[in-house]
């Protein structure tokens, strides 16, 4: 009787879990740090663990953090720390370009809506639309070529390293893709 | 005072004459397809500075108004939102979008590497699929997967992307082996092999035979239920239990057997084990 009662307590612990993680967002909002929600309800094929959820939202806002003090400064060596891949390489290919063009960009950033969509089974990529709000202005030299304000979408892909998660892939969408 | 009205109209009409020169104006298409060139037309006259701020570009060059900006494919193969900025005085902007192209590669992950036999949803593919320029294809996609043993039929089954991803999950088959997945789109294939490994010993037997003070065991061939023979190096533990105790000897399996041998002082009881699997136990006597 007794491992029975044992075995439907940790059952129900364990809905209970993931019932939990399934109704909240998480949310990263550090002094310094953008803030981004992390909404995880309809996620596949797997449910994403509170810890990971806690990880990708601060390394995401972190990641967001480097990107716009990189432009800002076409600096390259924040560029390792939250990026890889392809979007390690684009980013670096941008500022590069940046620097040779004497241009800079901007990031205003007040804040992402963010939603795990894809969460592979063996937990080793993420996949996220992020619904942005960022003004974003380009500067050539002290002089402003163009400033926008509007919302912008990203579809990302984030994978686990050692100690965190990286982004892998941030491409801006259109408005229909999600 | 003719002469007075005459130049400020003459001066009233050059300034909007050079107003109306330094007006710009840009007019791309609102999407193109990345790697592929196209045109930006202008409006306006004498030169300016044109921007091309992307993903991974940020293009600055001198252009003539009222000429086409010729943008080639290598500017816009990255996929996403794009600024192009003309400054004359002032500055306009127009911005665009590119597409990712076709489906031109794909990233398959396949997993675990090993995986036991007759496992329910063990392996586990997700696949990727990009444009030859590395953009994910947002438009779904059929993926095919080729699953085949080596001396099995090969069955396929199909993924529709979302976002470019496609995945699914299986067992793994009976037959220990080579397990081969394709991923494929197109004319783009990605192959993945896993390797099934015989799952825990099924039926584990041992037989002793006496040699002096010493007894020497031997497994019979160790298998799986499904009758795979686990491979060498498995360890295999006997156990001695008798008056002076407890010892164990843990020996690895060779060409799908393990030995050993106990040096007996008395009645002894042994017992063998592999993994979470128990064998047979055996008494045997010595002289006390």
């Amino acid at each position: 009787m007794k491992p029975l009662i044992l075995a439907s307590t940790l059952f129900a612990s364990a809905c209970l879990l993931v019932a939990h993680l399934r109704d909240t967002s998480i949310e990263v909002r550090a002094a310094s740090l953008p803030k981004v929600i992390l909404n995880a309800e309809s996620i596949t094929p797997r449910a994403i663990e509170q810890r990971t959820g806690e990880m990708v939202t601060h390394n995401y806002a972190q990641a967001w953090q480097d990107m716009a003090a990189c432009v800002e400064t076409n600096r390259t060596d924040l560029v390792n720390d939250y990026f890889t891949g392809e979007a390690k390489a684009r980013l670096t290919h941008l500022i590069s370009d940046q620097r040779k063009s004497g241009l800079r960009t901007h990031y205003e950033d007040r804040g992402h809506e963010v939603k795990a969509v894809f969460y592979s089974a063996d937990g080793g990529e993420i996949q996220l639309e992020d619904r942005a709000q960022v003004e974003v202005q380009i500067f050539d030299g002290q002089k402003m070529i163009y400033s926008s304000a509007s919302p912008r979408k990203y579809l990302v892909l984030m994978t686990p390293g050692a100690d965190r998660w990286y982004v892998r892939s941030l491409e801006s969408v259109g408005d229909e893709t999600f | 005072m003719r002469r007075i009205l005459l130049i400020w109209c003459l001066m009233i009409g050059g300034f909007a004459l050079s107003m109306r020169a330094q007006e710009v104006e840009l007019r791309a298409p609102s999407k193109v397809i990345a790697g592929a060139g196209f045109a930006i037309a202008t409006t306006g006259h004498g030169s300016a500075t044109f921007y091309l701020v992307g993903p991974n570009r940020a293009l600055k060059r001198t252009i003539q108004l009222g000429q086409e900006i010729t943008i080639s494919g290598n500017d816009v193969a990255v996929s996403g939102l794009y600024q192009a900025i003309a400054c004359g005085s002032p500055c306009a902007n127009t911005t665009f979008q590119v597409l990712p192209s076709a489906p031109a590669r794909l990233s398959f992950l396949l997993h675990p590497s090993r995986v036991p036999v007759s496992s329910g949803n063990a392996i586990n593919a997700t696949t990727f699929v990009f444009d030859r320029f590395h953009n994910t294809v947002l438009k779904s996609a059929k993926v095919d997967f080729h699953v085949s043993l080596p001396d099995g039929p090969t069955m396929t089954r199909t993924g529709q992307t979302t976002r470019g991803i496609t995945w699914f999950e299986m067992g793994s088959t009976a037959k220990q082996g080579r397990l081969q997945i394709i991923a494929a789109i197109g004319e783009t294939a990605e192959p993945r092999v896993i390797q099934q490994v015989a799952s825990d010993a099924c039926g584990l037997r041992m037989t002793a035979v006496p040699a002096g003070r010493y007894v020497k065991l031997e497994t019979s061939a160790i298998r799986d239920c499904a009758g795979n023979p686990l491979p060498d190096g498995t360890i295999v533990s006997f156990t001695k239990t008798d008056n002076a105790g407890r010892s164990t000897i843990d020996t690895p399996i060779k060409k799908e057997k393990a030995t050993a041998q106990f040096e007996l002082t008395g009645r002894a009881r042994i017992s063998v084990a592999c993994g979470v699997a128990l064998g047979n136990e055996l008494e045997v006597g010595g002289r006390p």
